[in-house]
């Protein structure tokens, strides 16, 4: 009776002892250098914790994506991993899978990684617009419409555009870059810096020219987010013409859309 | 002679440099202008600096009317990329020595971005997009009034409406899958981390300045406040030892029935530690009386003097609970004789 007592706590309490001995030694390197545990590390490092700790970590990265989502700055891993993940870096790639799965399955949205070198995450819409009037009338952000002229300029002028293209047609939308606009304040902040640290836009130099000057592109988060047969679509409606017409910009809108979303084509496709 | 060879050798480079990099342009005059300059014009007008200047000079020229006139040259309607070429194969006839073949290169690279620039838009000239006409599209569904005058922007014509970009963005909004983000229902914490976190570090900076400059004279306050408590405390239980000793000159008081407060050990314990100030200072004594126990009266005015003198002795009273419960018992005691101040 007494042998069979002691032979099953010993197990027990030497387990117990390893898991508290474990998670000290994890502590010490607690800094930037984050290197992607291995898959047998992740195995190791799970059944070390109960469920219950993973779906709380989860749901703690969970939330922590959506606040810092607001801003529609991406967000990093490095950030991700020191604020949030902490001592469970160790199974840092089972957290952020099941992030993904709740953000698909609990919001209808999707978690990409924009930027695979830097690790940048963003959070995208999965559920397509509801045709019509919105049953909600969510009061419309000024500055998408200031972001849609640039994007779909450069997109319609074959991907690259020189930035006096964009100031002059902004000037004849009575947007003056070099004048505080009423609704966006300082118009060239805000679609080169703010537009480029949200990944929407990419602001480079172009080589060899004096004085300098920049041009435009389309930022990772813009590639992701934004629906080129959409836009050809509404513009289709305001010149009153088949957006087939464009015949480049719609074959590309119709290639880079099948590549670039491949996953939630069940609910892209209708 | 050795000079005129090492002279020969420096044109070498440039030249080939130059008639490969006129090849990329695919210029038909390049031919002719090669074989102008053999290798029997070598070392004609070698050190001719005012010529070599005037080359640099129109090179320079060239480079900035490609700079300035940027628009111009890319524009499909005209051929002033290729006349700006012709121009410095012209000019490459004569040149002679590296410094100038650098220019001529330069304008190369120039001219080879411009004309990338211009064969995208050839490409896309097929279904070229106009943005003057898509500006115009989009003025008319922001809502333009073309009837009313521009009040802000007073050269344009017409009158756009205040929520002109409202519209627009509601209408682009199709176009994202932009996640809705997660606000607070409540909406009271809006996401600004600077100004709290600065509020704090001041809060806590603001009190520990003042603590600094308080503290000192803080301290000696306490200081001076507690042995201004001993000293009350000191001459309140004088007080009541002399109040005792008037009311019944004649019967001793025990000390420990003095000094034990049957309620309160801790009490008990300050009593003793005040009753020991007042036999330092000869204000009270200490006897045994026939039971060998030890009783304490105060010393009067005369006597103090006279104890002065006369030989004094120290004395440890020690106490623990257990003690101080014996005490109570054997004294029978069940109230004290110094009650609590206040």
């Amino acid at each position: 009776m007494t042998q069979r007592k002691r032979l099953s706590n010993t197990p027990s309490s030497s387990q117990a002892k390893r898991q508290s001995g474990a998670f000290p030694a994890q502590d010490d390197d607690d800094d930037v250098t984050f290197t992607q545990p291995s898959s047998t590390q992740v195995q190791r490092g799970l059944e070390k914790l109960t469920p219950a700790q993973v779906d709380q970590k989860t749901a703690e990265v969970v939330q922590f994506f959506l606040v810092k989502a607001q801003k529609k700055i991406p967000i990093r891993r490095a950030d991700i991993v020191k604020h949030v993940v902490k001592e469970y870096k160790n199974i840092y790639p089972e957290i952020i899978k099941r992030a993904t799965q709740t953000f698909d399955k609990v919001f209808g949205l999707k978690l990409v990684e924009i930027d695979t070198k830097n690790h940048l995450y963003i959070l995208v819409n999965k559920l397509d617009p509801v045709e019509g009037d919105s049953p909600i009338s969510a009061p419309a952000n000024p500055k998408m419409g200031l972001l849609f002229q640039i994007l779909s300029v450069v997109f319609m002028k074959g991907g690259v555009v020189r930035e006096n293209v964009i100031w002059n047609t902004l000037k004849k939308l009575r947007v003056d870059p070099g004048e505080k606009h009423e609704e966006f304040g300082d118009v060239k902040k805000v679609v080169t810096e703010e537009f480029v640290r949200q990944k929407y836009l990419e602001y480079v130099r172009i080589p060899h020219t004096e004085p300098v000057e920049y041009e435009f592109r389309w930022g990772q988060r813009a590639e992701i987010e934004v629906s080129k047969p959409k836009i050809l679509e509404f513009l289709g409606e305001l010149h009153e013409v088949d957006p087939k017409s464009w015949s480049q910009q719609y074959r590309e809108a119709h290639a880079s859309q099948n590549s670039s979303q491949p996953s939630s084509s069940s609910s892209s496709q209708r | 002679m050795k000079r005129a060879r090492s002279s020969g050798e420096n044109e070498e480079a440039p030249r080939q440099n130059g008639s490969s990099s006129r090849r990329q342009s695919e210029n038909s005059d390049v031919e002719d202008g090669e074989q102008a300059f053999g290798l029997g014009d070598l070392g004609e007008d070698d050190n001719d600096a005012s010529r070599r200047r005037e080359i640099r000079s129109k090179y320079r020229d060239l480079i900035n009317t490609i700079q300035q006139e940027r628009e111009d040259m890319v524009s499909l309607t005209n051929n002033r990329l290729t006349e700006v070429l012709e121009e410095a194969n012209n000019l490459f006839k004569d040149v002679r020595r590296a410094r100038e073949a650098a220019l001529d290169a330069q304008l190369l690279v120039v001219a080879t971005d411009l004309g990338k620039e211009k064969a995208s838009r050839l490409f896309s000239e097929g279904t070229a997009f106009d943005t003057t006409a898509y500006t115009e599209h989009l003025l008319s569904f922001m809502g333009l009034n073309r009837l009313e005058d521009g009040q802000q922007n007073g050269g344009v014509d017409g009158y756009l409406p205040q929520d002109a970009w409202h519209r627009l963005a509601q209408r682009a909004q199709s176009c994202f899958r932009t996640a809705p983000s997660f606000h607070f229902m409540r909406g009271s914490f809006h996401a600004e981390p600077p100004p709290p976190r600065q509020r704090i570090e001041r809060q806590r900076k603001a009190p520990s300045k003042e603590a600094k400059r308080i503290m000192p004279t803080e301290l000696k306050k306490m200081e001076d406040s507690q042995q201004d408590e001993t000293v009350k405390e000191v001459e309140r239980i004088l007080a009541y030892l002399k109040g005792y000793h008037k009311d019944d000159p004649t019967s001793p008081i025990s000390y420990y029935e003095f000094v034990i407060d049957p309620d309160s050990f801790s009490r008990t314990v300050e009593n003793i530690f005040h009753t020991s100030f007042l036999i330092r200072d000869g204000l009270a004594r200490m006897y045994l009386d026939e039971d060998k126990l030890p009783c304490i009266a105060p010393v009067e005015e005369g006597e103090a003097e006279a104890a002065e003198s006369s030989n004094r002795k120290q004395g440890i009273v020690s106490i623990n609970p257990k003690i101080w419960k014996e005490l109570i018992d054997a004294f029978d005691i069940t109230a004290t004789m110094i009650p609590q101040s206040e």
